[in-house]
């Protein structure tokens, strides 16, 4: 037993592949927030008045609020006042092509793996880079424009679609909604935005890869998808991260509406730097995802792969206001060395006949805490509403910590609520079973873990399920493989 | 919010004085120590995550005086709710106060002891753990407890020895002019290998308002077995907060059943430690509650060493406004390898006014371990309901055989047949309150 748990421990301790960082300048901005940096960073991205006065509305909402605690971990709370909220390349150029990218940021990419180039075309994914906090680069748009797509960074959104922007920014995650949401309201570098038309299915799979790459630069994401009526689309997020010493923010907002009868798929890939074997830096990582199913018969569906991150708190969370509306979560976070994972789902049932679905799998190691928390509330006019929940922990070593925190309501007679949760390790039996038919006690291992998150990876689409089963490899399995 | 301010402690409920103090030396100590706490800790809002969903307004709008001050009215023969196993094993408390005429004692074996703590205070296990098991945290319940009880029951079981009759403690609360507060205690030391049964029931022969804050401590050392059943019939317009804790030697086995059926307002806090290797708890419940009744339910299964059974089985049924909580709590410490731990809760939501949150909490740190817990909030069947429907019942009938069988399960663990007969006509009288 102790073997085997020397030899996971061997695995677990693989550094971290993706750490280097890119020399790429970057535009001078005053570090600290207050009206004036506001202000300034509105100015500096052109945005029209009412946009400075969201921005200022929320900075005025997150002074007047407390950082919470009430989450499962602990941390050295960010300097709000020595951060720099802005940092984008310091050329910003107008591409037409792959060529016009500054050939240092394409070789990140490249050592990443990120097929950006040919690649991508011939899997038919459009890619919206984000490097740090500007998009410097769109593609496909043609193609996605012919079907009405748009798909745009959220600054460009704000000057080409004021309309859409001030409709539906703010109305799913509200400013005031917590403290890290005020706080990336007020200060947002950019993001994506998305826009799929009546009766549309968008042509191809859209992909954003995030990367956090200047000193101090706290990310502000902000994400907003507009699902309309009868609609559907995929959307995928990977993100990496350079190694650092200092402790990064990344607190993003994702936004997802979907009317009648839409579909949007989001999946996350989070593989951020997690700190040394003694926690130290990694990323912080407090992200607000929200998506409301507006219309009937609309679907929301979170697919996420946490790997990285020092300190990760996030509730991708469903409102499911439409009847007959499904939300679905499914999760596989794994921390290793000294990583803290607090993460689950809200499902908000509001609409008649509503459904939800939460599979979570947790895998925790080294000497970190995982947990899941997790809430379903079933309101009264809810009726026939279901929902269906499963979280199992894994834990390997006798240093971490493995914890269920879900809460469950329900207000009505006619729905239900099914709510199961189990914490084990990888059972000797098991893996007795699969030496004792020629496999090692490695592959042994490898194939339990693989079978224990596998419900949820196959709900990756596929680009991403390759990405993910490699992560899940160099995380807990190294030489294994 | 200026209310809380101004209303910030326990003592801002209770009229009158909580400085009487016992004359018993060990009780004296502890009603010291309850009164510091009290003074410091402030009453729990919505704020404070244990209290988050449960509305202690019937509290915090009254106020309760001592038993003394709240011209208790009398009462008339309580036989009915002698049980017959235990006719020579019985104490009585009338609203928190001992009652040796309508105790009796006498089928207690001779090197047994049984009786009230204020007699026994010289007793050295009364001297020794007396106070020492409950557990604080910022609870005020357990400190209000502390403050103010001037006796209790007080039950020894000597090394392997088996009380063959159950010990029934009956606390009775009658009628008042006033809101009255009581606080019954209980501290039970098994010895190692003993065996014994308790049945610690609370019964309000009236309709009116009072504040149950009992505290009961269980020590059990090496291989004990206890079945401690607790039974809860207060008044349906009274508060009980119940601080219930067993700590546990090696081999101990410790079975406890609460059954809620009164209260408007109903908290229950039991507290099983581990406190030492290869051990065996149960920690069961069974909630009856309609009208606007609020039952409560905060338990904590504490694995502090390895090897060790526990389970949990909570059901629920909740009708008309009622409004259930359970937050089932189950922790394993870092070496605590080889725990089983199983916990399960059933809520049974029949009315549409009615509400019910529940939080299964599972917090793990050692991997050897299987631990699990399971939460649903349902209906009856509609296919269950057809089929007796097929049978010849009516509607109504049917699923009133339903939620009767939904809650037989927990009844049937009782050991004392006169308990479950009780019970089961509890349970009929639940189910079928709507027969004419």
């Amino acid at each position: 037993m102790s073997e085997e748990v020397k030899a996971l421990e061997s695995m677990i301790g693989e550094e971290y592949k993706y750490g280097f960082t890119t020399d790429v300048e970057y535009e001078d901005f005053p570090i600290g927030i207050n009206e004036d940096i506001i202000r300034e960073l509105s100015s500096r991205k052109n945005e029209p008045e009412w946009m400075l006065e969201f921005r200022l509305k929320s900075y005025h909402a997150w002074k007047e609020m407390e950082e919470p605690t009430w989450f499962n971990a602990t941390y050295k709370k960010p300097d709000y006042e020595n951060m720099l909220y802005y940092s984008a390349p310091k050329k910003k150029p107008q591409l037409d092509s792959m060529d016009d990218v500054d050939p240092n940021i394409r070789e990140t990419y490249e050592k990443l793996g990120i097929p950006l180039e040919e690649q991508k075309m011939l899997a038919g994914v459009a890619v919206d880079a984000v490097f740090d906090s500007v998009s410097v680069f769109t593609s496909f748009k043609e193609k996605l424009a012919e079907a009405g797509v748009i798909f745009c960074s959220i600054s460009e959104a704000v000057q080409d679609y004021p309309e859409l922007i001030k409709k539906y920014m703010g109305s799913v995650v509200p400013a005031r909604d917590n403290y890290f949401a005020a706080l990336n309201s007020a200060v947002f570098s950019d993001g994506s935005f998305c826009y799929i038309p009546k009766n549309t299915k968008c042509p191809m799979e859209l992909s954003t890869y995030f990367r956090i790459n200047n000193m101090n630069s706290g990310q502000f994401e902000r994400t907003l998808i507009i699902a309309e009526e009868g609609s559907q689309v995929s959307y995928l997020e990977g993100c990496t991260a350079p190694m650092y010493d200092e402790n990064q923010l990344h607190a993003a907002v994702v936004e997802l509406i979907a009317e009648k009868d839409a579909d949007i798929k989001y999946s996350t890939i989070q593989n951020w730097y997690s700190g040394d074997e003694e926690g130290k830096g990694g990323i912080y990582n407090f992200v607000t995802k929200r998506g409301i199913c507006k219309g009937e018969n609309s679907k929301i569906s979170w697919t996420q792969l946490e790997t990285g991150s020092a300190v990760t708190l996030k509730y991708p969370s469903v409102i499911l206001k439409g009847d007959n509306s499904i939300g679905e979560f499914y999760s596989v976070a794994v921390t290793t060395k000294k990583q803290q994972a607090d993460t689950g789902t809200k499902m908000i049932h509001l609409g008649k006949n509503t459904r939800s679905t939460i599979i979570s799998k947790g895998i925790s190691a080294g000497r970190s805490q995982n947990s899941y928390r997790g809430e379903v509330k079933i309101g009264k006019k809810a009726t026939g509403s279901k929902n269906y929940s499963v979280c199992d922990s894994m834990l390997i070593g006798q240093e971490c910590g493995a914890h269920t925190f879900p809460y469950i309501s329900s207000e009505n007679a006619s729905s239900s609520v099914e709510h199961e949760a189990t914490t084990s390790r990888v059972g000797e039996e098991q893996i007795f079973y699969l030496m004792q038919r020629g496999i090692s006690e490695q592959d042994a291992i490898s194939m339990i873990i693989n079978g224990f998150v596998k419900e949820v990876l196959k709900e990756l689409p596929l680009e991403f399920a390759v990405e993910a089963n490699k992560l899940l490899d160099v995380k807990l399995e190294g030489s294994v493989g | 919010m200026s209310e809380v301010a101004v209303r910030d402690t326990m003592l801002s409920y209770i009229s009158g004085s909580i400085e009487s103090e016992s004359q018993t030396v060990a009780i004296r100590a502890i009603n010291e120590r309850g009164r510091d706490v009290l003074h410091n800790t402030s009453f729990p809002t919505r704020k404070h995550e244990e209290w988050r969903f449960t509305d202690l307004s019937l509290i915090s709008k009254n106020t309760f005086t001592s038993v003394e001050e709240a011209d208790v009215k009398d009462f008339g023969d309580i036989s009915s709710y002698y049980l017959p196993e235990a006719l020579e094993s019985r104490l009585v408390f009338v609203n928190g106060q001992f009652n040796a005429e309508l105790s009796s004692l006498e089928g207690i074996p001779g090197n047994v002891t049984v009786g009230n703590l204020s007699e026994y205070g010289d007793h050295n296990a009364v001297k020794e753990y007396l106070g020492t098991i409950t557990n604080y945290d910022d609870d005020v319940f357990a400190p209000f407890n502390d403050a103010t009880f001037m006796d209790g029951t007080f039950i020894y079981v000597p090394e392997e020895t088996v009380v063959e009759a159950p010990i029934h403690v009956l606390n009775i609360f009658t009628d008042a002019e006033k809101a009255f507060y009581a606080t019954p205690r209980l501290l039970f030391v098994g010895e190692m290998f003993s065996k014994s049964t308790i049945i610690e029931e609370h019964i309000g022969l009236s309709n009116n308002l009072y504040l149950n804050v009992p505290v009961t401590e269980f020590k059990l050392f090496t291989g004990a077995h206890v079945h401690h059943a607790r039974i809860q019939r207060d008044s349906k317009q009274a508060a009980h907060i119940s601080r219930p804790i067993a700590i546990l030697d090696k081999n101990a086995e410790y079975h406890s059943y609460t059954i809620c059926l009164g209260a408007k307002l109903f908290r229950n806090d039991p507290r099983v430690i581990q406190n030492a290797e290869e051990v065996d708890f149960t920690v069961d419940g069974l909630v009856l509650i309609d009208g606007e009744q609020i039952a409560d339910t905060h338990s904590i299964m504490d694995h502090r060493f390895a090897h060790g059974n526990s389970h949990q089985l909570h059901k629920v049924v909740v009708n008309d406004k009622a409004h259930s909580i359970f937050n089932g709590k189950i922790f394993v410490a870092k070496d605590a390898q080889k725990i089983d731990s199983f916990q399960e809760n059933r809520n049974l939501l029949i009315s549409d006014d009615g509400k019910v949150n529940t939080k299964p909490q599972l917090e793990i740190f050692a991997d050897d371990v299987r631990c699990s817990h399971g939460a649903t909030i349902g209906q009856l069947q509609d296919e269950e309901v057809f089929y007796l429907q097929s049978r010849g019942l009516t509607e109504q009938k049917s699923r009133e055989l339903l939620v009767y069988a939904f809650a037989l399960e927990s009844v049937e663990s009782m050991e004392v047949e006169s308990v479950e007969k009780m019970l089961l006509d509890e349970v009929i009288k639940y189910t079928n309150r709507d027969d004419k």
